[in-house]
């Protein structure tokens, strides 16, 4: 199955509340509370602050194609956990993305990790209730 | 000396470092004794801040959960006394009210979501690093984040006359021993202080203390007082930490902020309740 999309119903882990956000708290976009793992091609990186996004399109059981958005960490930070632009994370590229869904567009989310097809689990953007601080 | 007194001494050497091998061994907590350097100094003698740090709670989105307790079990080994618990806020009812209502908005109405200076102390908390460049009459602190800087007089001067409100207000230091001591005053209202809905009043001022208590750490401990919103001083406490292969690079927050016209639509579309 290549389309998987987990609204659960379990309430997120809400670490420390002092955990600092990149730019704005997490739950102002996005619902903690709806995870989401998919598998897709990448279709486009937009490296830029204070988010970098990217798409990414994913087959589902029908055949039908869907595109999502992910949004992640800033560029500074991804590339100090190892990210380099336009290798990293690239056109073409098949990737699982796990994350939580946005508040008020059905096909965009926190991406929060993001597993290359060498297998390499990366971080890409902040555990969900982080921000308080 | 003889072959007999040479292999003597040699024996001897020997069992001295097994008795230091094993003296190291039998630390308390079981970790390999560091030779950490000393704090270095500047050439008048003050602790040297210099440095590029970063906040230790950060390091949960720099480098995850592991780093993070990696970092507090290494203060601990160092024989760091532990960080005070965070205090509560002693909001008045007034105040209290106007932070949860943000909060139940979410933080949608975060002055840093729309890339406005972050202020004192919350600048000092973001994930990502910021420089610290002590001069003999001044500091100087450049954070990444906005690409913001202060620059902290040590001269003995006082604040300025003509102080414009700001979002990070006016800065003035001394040093108390090896203790950098920052007041800050002269803010504008349009900061909060650490997360969600901590609002403050142009009545704020902050005193921040800087004291390099080992050489990798700062130990950062931070007095708000502001008698429109507080019922007595609130105090905030930090450890940054040296990032030795670390530089500060550009940050340009309002490049593609779309978060603004999301906040819009949420609001519009009933996605907050």
């Amino acid at each position: 199955m290549t389309f998987r999309a987990i609204a659960a119903g379990v309430a997120a882990s809400i670490l420390a509340a002092s955990a600092a956000s990149a730019h704005h708290s997490f739950a102002a976009g996005f619902d903690g509370e709806k995870q989401i793992t998919l598998t897709g091609t990448v279709a486009s990186v937009e490296w830029t602050n204070p988010h970098i996004h990217f798409s990414i399109d994913v087959t589902g059981d029908n055949g039908t194609v869907t595109q999502w958005r992910f949004e992640g960490y800033p560029p500074n930070m991804l590339v100090r956990q190892g990210w380099r632009r336009d290798v990293t994370l690239k056109p073409g590229d098949t990737v699982t993305v796990f994350g939580w869904m946005a508040r008020d567009e059905p096909n965009l989310g926190a991406a929060r990790h993001v597993t290359l097809a060498d297998g390499r689990k990366l971080a890409a953007g902040p555990p969900a209730g982080t921000g308080g601080r | 000396m003889s072959g007999h007194a040479r292999a003597r001494s040699s024996c001897a050497a020997a069992a001295m470092l097994a008795l230091l091998a094993a003296a190291a061994e039998a630390q308390p907590d079981g970790a390999a004794r560091r030779e950490a350097p000393p704090v270095p100094r500047t050439a008048d003698g003050k602790a040297d801040l210099s440095g590029i740090w970063i906040a230790t709670g950060a390091l949960l989105l720099m480098e995850g959960e592991e780093a993070l307790q990696a970092a507090r079990d290494a203060d601990a080994a160092a024989g760091r006394a532990p960080q005070p618990p965070p205090e509560p806020l002693p909001y008045t009812p007034e105040a209290d009210a106007t932070r949860q209502q943000y909060l139940a908005r979410l933080g949608i109405d975060d002055p840093m979501a729309r890339c406005l200076l972050t202020g004192v102390p919350r600048i000092s908390f973001r994930p990502l690093p910021f420089e610290i460049v002590q001069l003999p009459e001044r500091v100087i602190i450049l954070y990444e984040i906005h690409h913001a800087f202060r620059i902290i007089p040590t001269d003995g001067r006082g604040h300025p006359e003509d102080m414009e409100p700001s979002y990070l207000g006016d800065s003035v230091g001394h040093w108390d021993g090896d203790t950098l001591v920052v007041d800050v005053t002269g803010f504008n209202e349009d900061t909060w202080l650490t997360g969600v809905g901590t609002v403050h009043s142009d009545q704020l001022r902050v005193t921040e203390r800087y004291t390099r208590d080992t050489f990798d750490t700062i130990r950062y401990e931070v007095t708000l007082e502001d008698p429109e919103v507080f019922t007595k001083a609130w105090h905030v406490y930090e450890t940054f930490r040296l990032r030795p292969n670390e530089r500060i690079r550009e940050y340009e927050c309002i490049q593609s902020n779309e978060d603004l016209q999301r906040f819009e639509r949420m609001l519009k579309d009933g996605s907050l309740e």
